[in-house]
């Protein structure tokens, strides 16, 4: 267990949390202090890897092939069924709804990993606007996320939806209008 | 026999004034003795004083020096933490010792340092029933969380500060398992076989029933029973994506990687 960290393409090294390399980490425990504990661990272990690697949206299936949910090393794997649970968790009040499942009620394979949540999102858009002097001009929404002059914005590539999440959260506030069609949608921030 | 007995009266009185004077004699010597001792021991005090004052911010910034500092006060019979809880101006007391000498800094140091240890003992309980490792929790308290960062300690500061937490009553105890020193922050104390196996989990990474039952020869329900015992207080999780469960201990969780 020489190495701590594992190289992945997306971007530079990721350093796993301690439990990561604790066996007994990728069965659920039985003790319901544990468990919860477990859960804990679990979801800010998922919350600072996804971050890490830009994921937006995670898909459980997907997951389990992924060192999120596979520690190669250790050859421990969450089982399907643990880790929904685990992400149910995060989803619940007693997990600071950190997770949002995506799709029908009761599916539970795909969803939305808020390593912020929109609030916490629509935060730090009204800052960038402030710090940038955008107020009063319009912006797409595609160049707000995609554009080059947000390229080291920590909203940079994000998925639209959650974009529209947060924008949702400053318009309620009156601090934002959002108006356009589907594909052509803009943002006036005031 | 070649000396004579004295014989007759006088010889009571011969006596009498012989143990008095013995007697005497030895109080001179006694007093003549304490009362050097007391010189010493002031001059020494005096010293130890100026070397306190002098390397007070060494004291207090170097986790090393302090406990080399804590040991040499030890040895002298000086106990740092005595009486500190005894507050500064309070009836008049005098305080500590180390806040006669330190201003008081070094004290606080002890009890902001015994309000961390709680913290870190209470935010893992969950996930180790209240039992962690000194050099786990000293590693907790110097990445420490929030303003102020966390603290150059030492595994002696910790030990200090959890004996510190005595006057309290607060449960907090130092327990030996195998040879490691360990917080227990739930005053539940451990059985012998439940000391056992988390020696073994210790020594071995992790332990399974049938590895308990050829090791120390117990029946299987006798393991099964101190394993279901240890996995209800979170002192082990369970790891089941093997043939035969594995238990294993959070609090050598540590060990297990660094090897």
């Amino acid at each position: 267990m020489s190495k701590r960290v594992t190289n992945d393409s997306q971007s530079l090294y990721y350093k796993y949390p301690r439990s990561y390399f604790f066996p007994p980490f990728f069965t659920l425990q039985p003790n319901t202090t544990t468990r919860n504990a477990q859960f804990e661990k679990w979801s800010s272990f998922i919350l600072s890897y996804c971050r890490h690697h830009r994921i937006w949206r995670l898909s459980i299936i997907d997951g389990l092939d992924m060192p999120l949910f596979h520690n190669s090393e250790l050859r421990k794997r969450l089982s399907l069924h643990d880790a929904r649970e685990v992400v149910d968790w995060m989803t619940r009040q007693e997990g600071s709804e950190r997770a949002e499942w995506i799709g029908k009620e009761g599916e539970k394979s795909v969803a939305w990993i808020y390593w912020r949540r929109p609030e916490e999102w629509a935060e730090v858009l009204g800052d960038w606007v402030e710090e940038t002097g955008q107020k009063n001009t319009v912006l797409t929404l595609y160049e707000l996320t995609e554009g080059d002059s947000t390229l080291s914005a920590e909203f940079h590539s994000m998925e639209p939806a959650i974009l529209q999440k947060s924008l949702n959260v400053l318009v309620k506030r009156g601090k934002a209008q959002v108006f356009g069609s589907e594909d052509q949608q803009g943002v006036k921030f005031f | 026999m070649s000396t004579r007995r004295p014989v007759g009266l006088s010889a009571f009185q011969n006596r009498t004034s012989l143990s008095t004077s013995y007697a005497t004699h030895g109080a001179t010597l006694r007093s003549t003795h304490v009362s050097s001792l007391q010189t010493q021991l002031s001059v020494f005090q005096s010293l130890l004083h100026t070397f306190a004052l002098s390397h007070a911010e060494t004291i207090k910034s170097n986790p090393q020096f302090r406990a080399e500092f804590a040991r040499m006060c030890n040895a002298i019979g000086v106990d740092p933490l005595a009486g500190s809880n005894v507050r500064k101006g309070a009836k008049g007391g005098k305080g500590s010792w180390w806040a006669q000498m330190l201003g008081g800094d070094v004290n606080d140091f002890y009890f902001e340092l015994a309000v961390r240890v709680v913290e870190v003992c209470r935010g893992t309980r969950g996930e180790n029933g209240g039992l962690i490792a000194v050099g786990e929790c000293k590693e907790r308290v110097q990445k420490g969380k929030g303003i102020g960062g966390g603290m150059e300690v030492s595994d002696d500061d910790i030990l200090r500060a959890v004996k510190s937490l005595k006057p309290l009553g607060s449960g907090f105890s130092i327990v030996t398992v195998g040879s490691k020193q360990m917080i227990r922050s739930i005053p539940k104390e451990l059985n012998t076989d439940q000391s056992t196996v988390l020696e073994a989990i210790q020594v071995l990474g992790y332990v399974t029933v049938s590895m308990l039952q050829d090791n120390l020869n117990w029946e299987s329900a006798r393991a099964e029973t101190v394993l279901d015992d240890l996995l209800s207080d979170s002192l082990v999780w369970v790891d089941a994506q093997v043939r035969e469960k594995e238990y294993w201990s959070p609090a050598f969780m540590h060990d297990a990687e660094d090897t």
